[in-house]
């Protein structure tokens, strides 16, 4: 009942911040996927006066393309309504038009940046960004991405001084134990093996029971979220990565705070 | 085995406890360390197995100095004595099995010589019949003699024993200074005693160190 007690006290704070860690790492997953489909739809138009150069890069993000924009079907929109002559006028008189294509989606202050390049190209006669709509719901996003962020520093730190708390427990209980291994020769890492591995049960039993916790998250997340967030999930979710960073997590943390807190002992 | 040149301990550098000490141990010896209640007896003897830093003056175990202090040297010589504790110092969710295998899981002991290694203690020690209890179920001498199974597992060189017979009635006690006495007389190994009082018609040779007004020094 004790042992099993004491696990529970070290598990849950593990527990607790993996989910929120999972949670984190579900609105990395779903603005990427926006900032994706954001990136793959928006593009800059340029009108220039003549044909456009080559751009590889504006404002440090890579130009994936620039597309001309058919001239030809331009006038055709218009040209019910004019002269022949008139046409020839337009064919000869009318711009350029470029759609610009971006590798990433620019945040506002880039998009200034941009605007400021594209003009330093003497040719280019206006520029149309078309953000406002985007800008607007992946700046949301970006708010609870980093208010996630926020929560998930808070729990990380409040679980790491629960873990050592426990960690410090088992060592005081253990303190008999130790001592006569040591004097056996038996060297500190050795002497705290039983704690040791009550930490790595506890990692694989967190680890496992928070990857099937977002897994379960993850096949039902049309019936737990509103519909009006569905749309923004990634139709083929991965969970390969999220779940090796979950079992990193639920190794790493518990395991630095032993390896502090042994060294710690070995001061004393 | 071992030897001490001008040794001064403390604790905590304050008073001294004990004030340059001169003497040599040999291989094979039976030693007591006799004195007074607070004379320094068990000091002296933490000493040797690196419990205690050492003030000032010289002193090797094993060959190993104690002066200097070197984790890993200090863990090689701890591996090679034994110990017997007043107390016993069992581990208490141990079974008495894995309280005598200690020594030898440290050693590296591949499990079945360790665990035929722990049946044959048991038989000496005549507690086969206890193979599978904790040491709360046994009475202080059967722990006691566990302690000394457990100290004689990895075929020490030398065996520390801090008053061994000091919680123990004269049956138990008796039994515990004829574990020792056999395991100096047909193993070889160096037995260093702290006690107050040495059983007479101990039957053995021995030597006996003395600790007064922190002295040592040989009676005779």
């Amino acid at each position: 009942m004790k042992l099993l007690k004491s696990f529970v006290s070290f598990t849950f704070p593990l527990v607790v911040m993996l989910v929120v860690f999972s949670i984190y790492l579900i609105i990395n997953k779903v603005v990427d996927n926006y900032k994706q489909n954001i990136t793959d739809d928006y593009a800059i138009v340029v009108i220039a006066n003549t044909p456009l150069d080559e751009i590889d890069e504006i404002a440090d993000i890579k130009v994936k393309s620039i597309e001309p924009i058919d001239r030809d079907k331009i006038i055709k929109n218009v040209q019910d309504n004019l002269s022949n002559t008139s046409i020839d006028l337009l064919k000869r008189k009318l711009p350029y038009f470029y759609k610009i294509y971006l590798d990433e989606f620019p945040t506002t202050t880039k998009l200034q940046q941009i605007r400021k390049e594209l003009k330093t190209i003497s040719n280019i006669r206006k520029i149309e960004t078309f953000t406002n709509n985007h800008n607007k719901i992946y700046s949301l996003f970006l708010l609870v991405q980093d208010m996630v962020f926020v929560l998930f520093s808070v729990v990380l730190l409040f679980s790491i001084l629960l873990l050592s708390k426990q960690i410090k427990i088992w060592f005081f209980e253990q303190n008999d134990r130790i001592t006569i291994i040591q004097l056996h020769g038996g060297s500190l890492l050795y002497s705290s093996k039983p704690i040791l591995k009550v930490i790595i049960s506890s990692a694989i039993f967190s680890s496992i029971f928070v990857s099937l916790l977002l897994y379960f998250v993850m096949i039902n997340i049309s019936a737990i979220v509103q519909p009006e967030i569905v749309v923004f999930i990634p139709k083929v979710f991965s969970l390969d990565m999220e779940i090796v960073q979950i079992l990193s997590l639920a190794f790493v943390i518990p395991l630095i705070t032993f390896f502090g807190l042994l060294i710690q002992y070995k001061t004393k | 085995m071992i030897v001490a040149k001008n040794l001064t301990l403390s604790y905590d550098n304050k008073k001294n406890i004990i004030e340059n000490a001169n003497f040599h141990i040999k291989d094979k010896e039976f030693i007591f360390v006799n004195g007074s209640s607070g004379s320094g007896k068990s000091t002296l003897l933490k000493s040797f197995y690196g419990e205690l830093a050492i003030r000032s003056g010289n002193l090797f175990v094993n060959k190993i100095d104690l002066t200097k202090k070197n984790n890993a040297k200090l863990l090689e010589l701890r591996q090679n004595i034994g110990i017997v504790f007043q107390d016993y110092k069992l581990i208490q969710d141990y079974t008495i099995e894995d309280n005598i295998m200690l020594p030898l899981e440290i050693h590296n002991i591949p499990e079945h010589v360790a665990k035929e290694q722990v049946k044959k203690l048991l038989k000496h020690v005549k507690l086969s019949h206890k193979i599978n209890a904790y040491p709360a179920e046994l009475s202080g001498g059967e722990q006691q003699r566990v302690a000394v199974a457990r100290a004689l597992a990895h075929n020490p060189s030398v065996i520390f024993a801090d008053e061994p017979t000091g919680n123990l009635d004269e049956y138990s006690s008796n039994v515990i200074w004829e574990l020792l006495k056999k395991a100096n007389e047909l193993l070889g190994i160096t037995i260093v005693v702290v006690t107050h009082s040495i059983p007479s018609n101990f039957g053995i040779k021995y030597r006996r160190f003395n600790i007064d007004e922190r002295v040592v020094y040989e009676a005779s």
